[in-house]
């Protein structure tokens, strides 16, 4: 579905990603892990064309997407949670997922004037299809809240319930689980296994490795920007390279 | 029919404003309120297309006169000039200014930061400039005169209360446009760009193509104004679209709250009557002369931006709101917490 074919990223001297490959096919959920530095987030900013690679390809179900602008990736089916939480903070929950649904419902500004007096139709829809969503994400109590009002947990879920409302084909998740409490990392794990089962191919990158390892169908590694291994989680806990540049490191800090 | 949690045109503020139009001229006869009152809607009409632009698409325009005057001088010269019908040059003058934000709009290609702001200052001071130089058409400094009266059905649209209500109803067309405009999915859209840019592109929102459409609506705006403007009376000069007349509307829009429609309306009617006060009581005291105003627009301008930055209606609803729910706990004397904690935790 997504094939990303020797990717090279540089901002001036900075090498961000030196020659990424790697795949992701329909229905998987894959984990993109890696050191802090690594180029996970550089790499998801090209995938959703926020910014174009400096070499290399990006195909999505066989179409280029690394030279569009990014507004029109997300109707090819591409949709996109952010690590700095990007939430529609001056409206509220259900609208930041009506935004979500702006493209795949049509209204002109001169259908717009036309409407003078009470609702259209549409508009009723959207709305319905909107709570949904809501209650599909455990938000749906808090539909009229300013977004700014809720805690961080929900913030990360009504991201992830806006992008959802797109009806992606591949969602990305940028850490949607960072700042999250044991329980609250449990239930996201959930949700985005719920999610791929109504028929969405998902990408993660995430720090959680217990999230990681429980959901993953694939992990991609990259350690300073180049991809140092791939395979099922089983394969990439027992990697001597992976554990070398992350998994290692990090086993090592607990024991002291 | 009511979608609760999604912000909606409320009709009964359309009501009370259409009742408070009606009324005014009965109350108040003196022809020189009238007149002001005219103006007011005049401002209003530039003040709300500005306001969008401000508070719904995140830019600002210094030169929202440069319009105005457009408007104004495109249908001077098709009625007074080429003998127009006013009727048939409204279009020309909605139009006209509609394409010079077009092109501005173009040769910037992504209206973002503050170059909009310096582009546009710096088209008040070319059109201004361009007015008083190009004399041949506009009659220059001294201003362009012979401009004919509105006429209804074979009857003359008298300045005085005609033509009051006249520009009151153009008001509460663009009001009605706007409110519907903010309270679509088109306003959603609007308001997510000015919240996050980057989240919004990446719902699919065309932020570029947005923002640029309501540029072009509030140049139109601005348009309309400078038509009514125009006809309103026998002749017009530059000096009433100069920089000055730029600010003018932007501490309109401030005072009133951008990112609101009855914010912006409220601060054009606020910022008439001060303009009013300051005139009548410069006909009292000798020190008090005509660039006292500007120094009470600046000082207004201050202090909004320091004490209530969302402007002056949202900062009262809000306040009412407040107010509101601390009440209903004094009753009750049970907190009403409006958030309900989801099931999960």
């Amino acid at each position: 579905m997504l094939q990303v074919e020797s990717i090279t990223k540089r901002f001036g001297g900075v090498v961000a990603n030196s020659d990424v490959s790697f795949s992701v096919d329909e229905g998987q959920i894959v984990g993109l892990i890696g050191p802090n530095g690594a180029g996970k987030s550089t790499m998801f900013n090209m995938i959703s064309s926020i910014f174009p690679p400096t070499e290399g390809n990006i195909l999505f179900c066989g179409k280029r997407i690394d030279s569009l602008p990014s507004y029109k990736v997300a109707p090819l089916g591409i949709s996109r949670t952010f690590q700095n939480l990007q939430v529609f903070k001056n409206m509220t929950v259900i609208e930041n997922v009506m935004v979500g649904q702006h493209m795949r419902t049509k209204q002109n500004l001169s259908g717009v004037a036309s409407m003078l007096l009470g609702i259209s139709k549409n508009e009723r829809k959207v709305y319905e299809e909107a709570m949904d969503i809501l209650s599909f994400f455990n938000l749906e109590l808090l539909y009229d809240q300013k977004a700014s009002s809720l805690s961080l947990g929900k913030l990360r879920l009504l991201e992830f319930a806006r992008a959802y409302a797109t009806e992606p084909k591949l969602l990305l998740l940028d850490e949607i689980a960072a700042g999250l409490n044991h329980s609250e990392t449990s239930e996201m794990s959930e949700l985005i296994k719920r999610v791929r089962d109504s028929g969405v191919t998902i990408l993660v990158v995430e720090h959680d490795m217990d999230l990681v390892m429980s959901i993953c169908d694939k992990l991609v590694v990259l350690d300073q920007g180049m991809k140092i291994a791939e395979g099922a989680p089983k394969e990439i806990q027992a990697n001597e390279a992976v554990i070398a540049a992350y998994l290692g490191a990090e086993i090592e800090e607990e024991v002291v | 029919m009511k979608l609760r949690g999604v912000q909606q045109t409320k009709w009964w503020g359309v009501v009370v404003f259409i009742a408070a139009i009606l009324i005014f001229p009965l109350i108040v006869t003196q022809s020189f309120f009238i007149t002001q009152a005219t103006f007011a809607g005049i401002y209003a009409i530039i003040a709300i297309g500005l306001g969008l632009l401000m508070g719904y698409a995140g830019q600002i325009s210094l030169g929202q006169a440069a319009f105005y005057g457009v408007g104004a001088y495109t249908t001077s010269i098709l009625t007074a000039t080429w003998g127009w019908s006013p009727w048939l040059s409204l279009p020309i003058a909605l139009l006209v200014p509609a394409l010079l934000a077009i092109v501005m709009g173009y040769t910037m290609s992504r209206l973002s930061g503050y170059y909009l702001a310096m582009a546009t200052l710096a088209l008040g001071i070319i059109v201004h400039g361009l007015l008083v130089e190009g004399k041949g058409i506009t009659m220059g400094a001294s201003g362009f005169y012979g401009i004919p009266q509105l006429s209804l059905f074979g009857m003359t649209i008298n300045q005085g209360v005609p033509y009051y209500f006249l520009v009151w109803f153009f008001v509460l067309l663009v009001l009605i446009l706007s409110l519907n405009i903010v309270h679509s999915r088109v306003g959603r859209a609007l308001r997510s760009i000015h919240d996050s840019e980057i989240a919004s592109s990446s719902m699919g929102v065309n932020t570029g193509r947005y923002k640029m459409q309501v540029f072009i609506l509030s140049a139109s705006f601005a348009g309309l104004a400078g038509w009514l403007f125009a006809h309103m009376s026998y002749s017009i000069s530059p000096s009433a679209f100069t920089f000055d007349a730029s600010i003018l509307f932007l501490a309109m829009v401030v005072l009133g709250g951008s990112g609101s429609v009855w914010g912006a309306l409220i601060g054009a009617l606020l910022i008439r009557m001060i303009g009013i006060t300051v005139h009548t009581l410069g006909e009292q005291f000798s020190f008090i002369t005509s660039d006292s105003e500007h120094v009470i627009y600046g000082l207004i301008l201050i202090l909004v931006v320091i004490f209530m930055p969302k402007g002056l209606f949202p900062t009262v609803i809000d306040w009412f709101k407040n107010t509101s729910i601390k009440r209903a706990e004094k009753k009750s004397s049970v907190p009403v917490t409006p958030i309900k904690q989801s099931v999960s935790e």
